[in-house]
Formats: structure tokens, C-alpha cells, sequence
């Protein structure tokens, strides 16, 4: 007798777990930010999540933990093997995009765009940019924008009288007077990807300003050009000068940011995001300080950057519809002005927004730096196949190892693939 | 059968290795059935076949190909990618790195393993505390060791230098990691560092095999300790160098954790091997085509040391 | 006279040990102290209060209890199927007598010479093909695949030195190769079985290339792989870098200690067989 019972029983469970979903009528996954490990950003990334579901009745927001990037292949196996998100973040940039986009891994987005007008709720040149990346087409949507520029001690530069102010000769002065100080004047973690490529973009960008390095990015100017050319001179010199220790090449980043916080280097090269690296380390965000890389060109000091992070849509998502309302909920004032005001406050959002009062102070630098838009980070940019070129050359410019000319060429040798 | 029941010693496995393979018949002429055999292969085969053997043919496959990416079309380029292998000057600085890095871990560890070897061995009490403590960085997984020995190397904040700093060797202070000539034997010191353990055990079963009485020989014989360890020890470690030189040759060749941690290759290239080359051509730049050219090749180097080591031996042996 | 030379030895022994241990000191104490006190610069200086609490956060910022988790399951999942395979494959290859043994012995030992690193891309293709890309089965099959030609050297070499009377005479009885198998030499193998049980176990644990590659999420990833990606991604403290370093690498070297004899045996003689 107990057999038939249990049987009902054990059928009437199976039936409850398979209706449960039912009863949650929707769930969003969400791929998020990558920092979410940090209390901080995890509780602002909750508040988005609370108010998507309070705008939608019966849906559910579920983060998913980024496992990487389109860089290193986590974006795309995450979409085929269809455990992806329903709507991703991730670093973005158009070397990046073309890779998922050419092989039909995220959803076009132009009809979404034009639906929910999009274009207006980005910075105009932004969404100039975008849209003559994939002839109108377009697959992204700005989250966040990158600033990259020199972050200093304002206490020590107080001090010592040092300033970021003037043109390239002023800034060699200043990095003379660090340097007799007894200060690394740069830390640099050249090792790995990404830091390396934050300091040679302030550099090429102080050379060879950001229209000739948009036209380098395309492949329409070559590198070994004598403009971006000079700034690899330049960071050449830097290093002879004893500017940037030879010894650079053996840290990573995270080895040149402990450099920083303890303040043995005056600078460090990066964008807003370092404000959550050095708060981890207990470093008081109040003495931050931010400044473009000088430059003598006509255009003035510029931050290298440009489209950080994008919101793109999967092929694979389950809730197309819902996705591209939570685009929508990101791109919000309500959202934009959380984001841009909450204490995390570590990037700078894809618009203008100029009534925002941001949490971290330095935070008005950055959007001063950038108001007049910004140059090219070149690791976004250029295709994936010489993006790992591009790092070795760093490396090998830095090390002493290849000459200005030669290093280029090797650059220019692989953006054709 | 009394050929076989002589095996059984403890020395017989070695033996049967050099030996041609047990009769393939029984007494009376009759074998097994080819069914019987295949039964008990079949998890084996089927394993290795899908996962091993198959992606052996695929590879040489993909180097005829322009494969540009896991999810591209490939068409058939013929030997255009072993032109392009030719011209490309990373692949042969790789390759001699990786050479150099053969040679480094062979001495390094090598040497290493057997010093401690002759070392614990020649103690009469202690050799277990020793044997264990000397043991432990082998538990460590390479890539652990990058990380931990990244730290060390640190030129600002890393042991190393710290230490020679503060015995007075600031002479010595190197950017261990940045200094294109120096990097690819700091890492290989991090590789050899973990890897010298085991090496050492080898070494010293192979000691605790010589023959006793042979230095009873050299004391009658007035012998010093040198001219023991030259005459006797060394001589009746013959089998077992060979066998851990072959071993250190193949486990560097498969070195990849340690560079792939500590330097990613770099300073541009400097500490470039075959097999963070391949990662990075088949993963980073999605050349598939070159990766799979440059695996051909790293196949053909183990077979090459495999071969050679094993007639070596069986030369030795005979 | 023995004392003597002992003490010698000592005096070479003990410095050198000692450099060769220093790194581990040095993690073990830096694990314990504040980022200040790391950021200072001082190796040797001891720190003020034991930072226990740095176990406490890199163990929850990393999530190593999932991470090790994981290296458990990817090397029970190793060990087992290693076992299956590799042991009637090396009693077939040494004990029974059927036409194509010597061509299926050599196959293996082609496989024996061939590095991972060398097949990667269409065994990275394969277990795309299969689905278990960022899934450990696919790690499993592809490590398991990879160390089969060793195992089955091991066995057989083994195996090779059973007396052949067992065989026939048991076949005598009426008893399939299987039932000897099970029944006569399994109870033989335990030195065998314990070598390549120690030697899959241990390079599983410490495998880093095939995990690497294949399993692209924090929840799936292995010890090693997750250490590395905490190291480099995760935290720029590294008060958690170095008790998170500690984590991974004291289990088994507790484990070695408590095992050392049975280890260091099995260790050898696998090796000095296979």
C-alpha cells in the first residue's frame, strides 16, 4: 500500500518543481559588472535590479557572474554553449564587437535603437562613432565610457610643487623633479595585457592627437606613420630618461598599483576604474588627483578611452523583449544618475549628465578632462590578431629590446589579419 | 615459463621493458581469441582514440589549412603554412628558447635532485625529514609556483631582492623578469624549483640499488670518497641518469604554467617557448593553421628525445 | 665515525634546505600580515597581530571552498576512470594472447610521447563539438585520454611480472580472463594500483594547461586555474594573494606528510615502471 502512495507523492513533487518557475513568471539574467565581489557595487547593483522589477510586474533580475571577456573567449562560449545571460556586459571596443558580431553571436540592435532612441540618450560623438563602425548596423550600446589619463598624489604633488599643467616639455620637467626626489615618476605593469596599452595610448595620443590615431585604429594610417611614430620615440626617451623604470616590464598591474598606493611611483596611467582599485587598498580617494597626458598639439589634452563597456544581447537570449527593456532601464536618468552619484562612482557614464554631484570628488576632473570627447585607447580598437603584437611591442619598447621603427612595423605587419 | 617465473623478481618489470614482449602463444600453440583482448581494451582504446589519436590527425590536418578561428571555414592552403612558419622569426627564437630551456631544467633540476640525493643518501640517520622536507615544493602545481615565485622576483617588493639587499648584495639586484637575457632562467629557476623533488627520489632509489659490496671493494682498495662517488656511484646511477635526463627533458618541453604566469612570454618575446607560442597563436591571434605547424613540430621534438633516450638506454642495457 | 660525516653533511644540508623551504616561510608569514605591513617592504619583519581574518576574506572573495570542490571532483572523476581503463588494458596487454597485441602496445606508446599542448586546438574543437567546453566531464575525458599510455605502461609493466602458472592455471579451472583479473591479480596490485592512483591524483591536482583552456567559469573552474585568475584578476591586495596561495598548496602538502611513505613509494615506483 505504501508503494502507490509514495509514488503519488514523489509524482506530485516532480510536478510541483516543474510548475515552480511558472509562478515567477519571468527572469532576466543579467551578465554584470565584474566587480561585483565588492560589497559596494554589489548593493548599487541590487538597487538597478529592484527598480527593473518594480517597473516590470513579474519579472525577476538574476546576476550571472562575468567569466571573462570576448578577448579570451569567455563572451562567446558563454552564448554557445546556451548557459549564457538573456543581456551582457562586457568590455567592449570595436575589435572586440566585430568578433561577435561577424559570427552571429549577439543581435543586431539598430531597430532597437531607433524604437527606444537610443541615439539620443548617448554623447553625440559617441554614437557617431558607433554608427560608422558596421556600415549603420550597430550591436552595442555604451554602458560606460573609459577616461584614461595620469592619476597622481594630490598631497605629494602639493608638496613638491609639482603640476600636470603646460605641454610635453613641462611635463618632462615635472618627471625630472619626481625623479630627483627619489620617486618612481610611472608605474607601469607591462606585464599581462591592458596597462602597458593604457601608457602607450596617453603616449601616442599626446604625439599624434586623436583624429591621426582614429585614422591608425581604422588601418587608414599606418603606425610606423612619423606622428604615432614620435610617440613611440617619446616613449622611448621616457624610459632612457629613467621616467619609466626598465624594470616595469617585469610587474603586472597590480604589482605597479601597490607601487602607486604606497606612493614609491607619482603616477599611474588609467581610467576611473583605478579610483575601486586603490579604495580596495585603503588608499584615501579624497587625495586622488587626475589630469590628461600633456600634450603640445592644437587640440589640447585629451584622456585616451573611448567605448569601455557595452550592454549587447545574445542570439541565444531567452527574453530578447526584456533585454532590450533593461538596456533601456540602464540608459535611464534614474539609473544614470544612481550610478554616476553612488560612492563606487569609478566610471563615467555614456552621456552627459551635467547636474550630477559625484561621490568621489576626482570624479569632476575626469569628466572635465573629457568633455571635449576622448582619443583612442588602441587595446579596444585594433583587431585581436595584432592586439597580442601590440603588448609585445610595448613590452619590447619599454625593455629596450626593439627599436621605435621596427616595433610599429610589427604592428602595422599584423592589422591587415 | 622459467624465463617468466625469473621475471617475477623486483627487478623484473624494468627487465621486461628492454625485453621483447611475453610469447604470444600458450604451450599448447593455442592464444586467446583477438575478442577476449579487445573486451578489456575497449575503455582504453575508445578514450584515447576519440581524445588522443584523433586530434593527432587533426592537427596535421589544420596545418594544411587557413583555419582562422573556432568557428570559421577552413580551406586547404597546402604547405603555405609551413612557408609562413619558415619566415616567422618568433617561431626559431621559440624553439631555441626552448632548447635553452630543456638545458637550464635539465641542469637545474637535474642536478639538483641528484646533490640532495647523494646527500640524504650518505646519512645515516634524518634521511626521512630531509627526503619529506625537500619534497615539498613538488606538491605544488606550477602554476601555483608562477605566482609564487612572480612575488619573489618582484623588483621592488619581492624577496629576492629584499634578501640581497639586506646581506649586502645590492650589487646583485636584477629586474629578474624584465632583463630580456636574464628572464627565461629566472622562470626556468621557478620550473626547477618544483620540479627537482622527484628527480631526487628517483635518485635516490637508484643509489639505495648499488651494489654494497662494490664500496666494501673501493675501502679495501683504500678508495676516497671521490673516487667512490666517480667509480662506483656514478657508474651504478648510469640507468637511472639516463632515465631522469630523458624524464627532465620531456617534462621541460611541456613547461607551460610557469611562463604562462609569470611572464606571458615577455619582455617581447623574451621568455617566448613553444608551448605558450602555440597558446598564443591558437588562442590569442586565432592562427590555427601556424599553431597546429609549430604543434607538429613540438611532437617531432618529444618523439626525437623519446627515441633517442630509450636507444640510449636499451644501448646501455645491452 | 658516522656521527662525524652526518655532521658534515648537516652543514651543507640544513642552509640548503633551508633556501630551498625559505619561500614557504616567507608566503606563511606575509599571509598573516595587514597590507601595510606587506606594502612596507619588510619581508622579514614579523607582523604586529596574526591577520587570521586574510583566510577568512580570501576564502570567501576567492571562493575556494567551490574551487576545491572542483579539483576533488576533477580528480575522483580521473582516478576512477583511470583505473577502468588502464587496468584490464594493462592485464590485456601483458596476460592475455591475442593476434594485434604487440600493434595495440605500440599505438599507446606513440601516445605516450605526444604533449597535450601539441593536439590542443582540435581537442579544444572536439569537446566544443561535444558540448563540454566550460564543463569538468570535458577536462576529465581529455586528461584521462592524455595519461592512459602511461597508466597502461604501468599496469602492464606490472602485471609482466605475475608468474604465468596463475593465468594457466586458473584458466584451468574454467575461469575468463576477467574473473582472473578481478579475483587473482587485482589482490596482487595494491603497490601498482597505489602508483597510479598517487601519480594521476597529483598531476590532476596540479594540472593547469587543460583547465586553462576548457573551463572558462569561476563555478566550474580547479584550484590552480582559480588561484592564478585571483591572483591576477580578482584582488590588487595581496594580503589575500598570499593566504590565498597558502590555501591551495597546504591540503596536500598536510596530506603528504601524514602519507609520506606510502606517497613516496608509489611516487618512485611509477615513475622507475611507467
Amino acid at each position: 500500500m505504501t508503494k502507490p502512495k509514495g509514488l503519488a507523492l514523489a509524482l506530485g513533487l516532480l510536478t510541483s518543481v516543474v510548475m515552480a518557475p511558472a509562478a515567477y513568471a519571468q527572469t532576466l539574467t543579467v551578465w554584470g559588472s565584474e566587480q561585483q565581489s565588492d560589497p559596494l557595487v554589489a548593493e548599487l547593483w541590487e538597487e538597478i535590479a529592484t527598480s527593473f522589477e518594480a517597473k516590470h510586474d513579474g519579472v525577476s533580475v538574476e546576476y550571472m557572474a562575468p567569466t571573462g571577456n570576448i578577448s579570451n573567449g569567455a563572451v562567446q562560449a558563454a552564448i554557445q554553449s546556451n548557459a549564457g545571460p538573456d543581456v551582457l556586459l562586457t568590455n567592449s571596443g570595436i575589435g572586440r564587437v566585430t568578433i561577435v558580431a561577424e559570427a552571429g553571436l549577439v543581435l543586431p540592435l539598430s531597430d532597437q535603437y531607433a524604437e527606444y532612441g537610443w541615439d539620443t540618450k548617448l554623447y553625440p560623438w559617441l554614437y557617431e562613432e558607433l554608427k560608422t563602425q558596421f556600415d549603420g548596423e550597430l550591436y552595442e550600446v555604451p554602458d560606460g565610457i573609459d577616461a584614461i589619463g595620469l592619476w597622481y598624489h594630490k598631497d605629494l604633488f602639493e608638496q613638491n610643487g609639482w603640476s600636470l599643467d603646460g605641454g610635453w616639455a613641462d611635463f618632462t620637467a615635472t618627471l625630472d623633479s619626481i625623479r630627483g626626489a627619489g620617486m618612481e615618476p610611472i608605474a607601469v605593469g607591462v606585464r599581462g595585457c591592458c596597462n602597458g596599452g593604457h601608457l602607450f595610448g596617453n603616449f601616442l595620443q599626446a604625439a599624434a592627437g586623436s583624429e591621426v590615431m582614429g585614422h591608425v585604429m581604422k588601418g587608414e594610417v599606418q603606425w610606423a606613420d612619423p606622428a604615432p611614430l614620435s610617440g613611440a620615440q617619446n616613449l622611448i626617451e621616457a624610459v632612457k630618461a629613467g621616467y619609466i623604470s626598465p624594470q616595469m616590464t617585469g610587474l603586472d598591474q597590480d604589482a605597479a598599483i601597490r607601487l602607486w598606493v604606497n606612493k614609491r611611483a607619482a603616477l599611474f596611467v588609467g581610467g576611473p576604474w583605478f579610483i575601486g582599485n586603490v579604495r580596495q587598498n585603503g588608499y584615501d580617494v579624497a587625495n586622488l588627483g587626475y589630469a590628461p597626458i600633456p600634450s603640445d598639439l592644437p587640440e589640447g589634452s585629451r584622456p585616451t578611452g573611448g567605448v569601455g563597456w557595452s550592454w549587447m544581447v545574445p542570439t541565444s537570449s531567452d527574453q530578447p523583449e526584456l533585454a532590450f527593456a533593461w538596456i533601456d532601464h540602464m540608459l535611464s536618468d534614474e539609473i544614470m544618475t544612481l550610478r554616476a552619484e553612488h560612492p563606487t562612482g569609478n566610471q563615467m557614464m555614456s552621456r552627459d549628465l551635467p547636474d550630477i554631484q559625484p561621490a568621489v570628488a576626482v570624479m569632476s576632473e575626469v569628466y572635465a578632462a573629457a568633455a571635449e570627447g576622448v582619443g583612442y585607447n588602441p587595446s579596444v580598437y585594433i583587431p585581436g590578431a595584432a592586439l597580442d603584437t601590440y603588448y609585445q611591442v610595448i613590452g619590447g619598447l619599454i625593455g629596450g629590446q626593439v627599436s621605435a621603427g621596427d616595433g610599429m612595423a610589427q604592428i602595422d605587419a599584423r592589422m591587415g589579419d | 615459463m622459467s624465463n617468466d617465473t625469473t621475471r617475477a623478481g623486483r627487478a623484473g618489470a624494468i627487465a621486461a621493458r628492454a625485453a621483447p614482449a611475453a610469447a604470444e602463444t600458450y604451450k599448447d600453440g593455442s592464444q586467446d581469441s583477438a575478442v577476449t583482448g579487445f573486451a578489456l581494451l575497449l575503455p582504453a582504446i575508445a578514450l584515447y582514440a576519440a581524445f588522443s589519436l584523433l586530434p593527432i590527425l587533426v592537427t596535421i590536418w589544420i596545418s594544411f589549412t587557413n583555419s582562422g578561428g573556432f568557428n570559421t571555414q577552413a580551406e586547404f592552403v597546402g604547405f603555405d603554412n609551413y612557408l609562413r612558419a619558415t619566415q616567422d622569426p618568433i617561431i626559431w627564437q621559440s624553439l631555441l628558447r626552448t632548447f635553452l630551456w630543456l638545458i637550464y631544467h635539465v641542469v637545474l633540476a637535474g642536478g639538483l635532485g641528484l646533490l640532495m640525493a647523494l646527500a640524504i643518501s650518505a646519512m645515516s640517520r634524518g634521511r626521512v625529514f630531509f627526503r619529506t622536507a625537500l619534497f615539498l615544493p613538488h606538491l605544488v602545481s606550477l602554476a601555483v609556483v608562477g605566482v609564487i615565485w612572480a612575488n619573489i622576483y618582484d623588483p621592488f617588493y619581492g624577496l629576492l631582492n629584499t634578501v640581497l639587499q639586506n646581506i649586502g648584495l645590492g650589487g646583485w639586484i636584477r629586474g629578474w623578469l624584465s632583463e630580456p637575457m636574464l628572464v627565461l632562467f629566472s622562470v626556468n629557476v621557478a620550473s626547477s624549483w618544483q620540479g627537482f623533488g622527484l628527480y631526487m627520489l628517483l635518485f635516490i632509489a637508484g643509489l639505495q640499488n648499488i651494489d654494497r659490496s662494490l664500496y666494501d671493494a673501493a675501502d679495501v682498495d683504500g678508495a676516497t670518497a671521490w673516487q667512490k662517488l666517480v667509480h662506483v656511484t656514478l657508474p651504478g646511477l648510469r640507468d637511472v641518469m639516463t632515465f631522469v635526463i630523458s624524464l627532465a627533458l620531456i617534462n621541460g618541453l611541456k613547461g607551460f604554467a610557469t611562463v604562462f604566469v609569470m611572464t606571458n612570454g615577455g619582455p617581447f618575446y623574451a621568455s617566448e617557448i613553444i608551448t605558450t607560442y602555440i597558446y598564443r597563436l591558437a588562442f590569442s591571434a586565432q592562427d590555427h593553421g601556424l599553431a597546429a605547424v609549430l604543434c607538429i613540430m613540438m611532437s617531432i621534438l618529444a618523439i626525437t628525445i623519446t627515441v633517442t633516450f630509450n636507444r640510449w638506454r636499451a644501448r646501455g642495457a645491452a | 665515525m658516522t656521527w662525524l660525516r652526518d655532521f658534515r653533511i648537516l652543514v651543507a644540508l640544513v642552509p640548503s634546505t633551508a633556501v630551498i623551504l625559505g619561500p614557504f616561510v616567507w608566503l606563511i608569514v606575509s599571509s598573516l600580515k595587514t597590507e601595510a605591513e606587506i606594502g612596507a617592504g619588510h619581508p622579514f619583519d614579523l607582523p604586529d597581530n596574526l591577520m587570521w581574518q586574510n583566510y577568512v576574506d580570501a576564502w570567501n572573495v576567492g571562493s575556494f571552498g567551490s574551487l576545491i570542490g572542483n579539483s576533488l571532483i576533477n580528480v575522483a572523476g580521473v582516478v576512477a576512470l583511470m583505473l577502468l581503463a588502464c587496468v584490464p588494458a594493462g592485464y590485456a596487454l601483458a596476460k592475455i594472447r591475442f593476434p594485434g597485441r604487440e600493434w595495440v602496445f605500440f599505438g599507446f606508446i606513440f601516445g605516450l610521447t605526444i604533449p597535450i599542448q601539441a593536439i590542443i586546438i582540435p581537442l579544444y574543437q572536439l569537446l566544443q563539438g561535444l558540448g563540454l567546453i566550460n564543463s569538468l566531464t570535458g577536462v576529465v575525458l581529455a586528461q584521462v585520454s592524455n595519461g592512459i599510455p602511461f597508466g597502461i605502461f604501468l599496469m602492464r609493466s606490472f602485471f609482466l611480472g605475475v608468474p604465468n602458472e596463475l593465468t594457466e592455471a586458473a584458466k584451468i579451472d574454467g575461469a575468463s580472463h576477467l574473473q582472473i583479473l578481478v579475483k587473482v591479480f587485482l589482490p596482487l596490485s595494491t603497490p601498482a594500483l597505489q602508483a597510479l592512483v598517487i601519480i594521476s591524483a597529483l598531476s590532476t591536482w596540479n594540472d593547469f594547461f587543460l583547465p586553462l583552456v576548457v573551463l572558462i567559469s569561476p563555478e566550474v573552474q580547479t584550484l590552480p586555474l582559480g588561484l592564478v585568475r585571483f591572483a591576477s584578476t580578482f584582488t590588487t591586495q595581496y594580503r589575500l594573494v598570499f593566504s590565498g596561495t597558502v590555501i591551495t598548496f597546504l591540503p596536500v602538502i598536510i596530506l603528504f606528510i601524514l602519507t609520506q611513505r606510502r606517497f613516496t613509494e608509489g611516487l618512485t615506483q611509477g615513475a622507475l615502471k611507467g
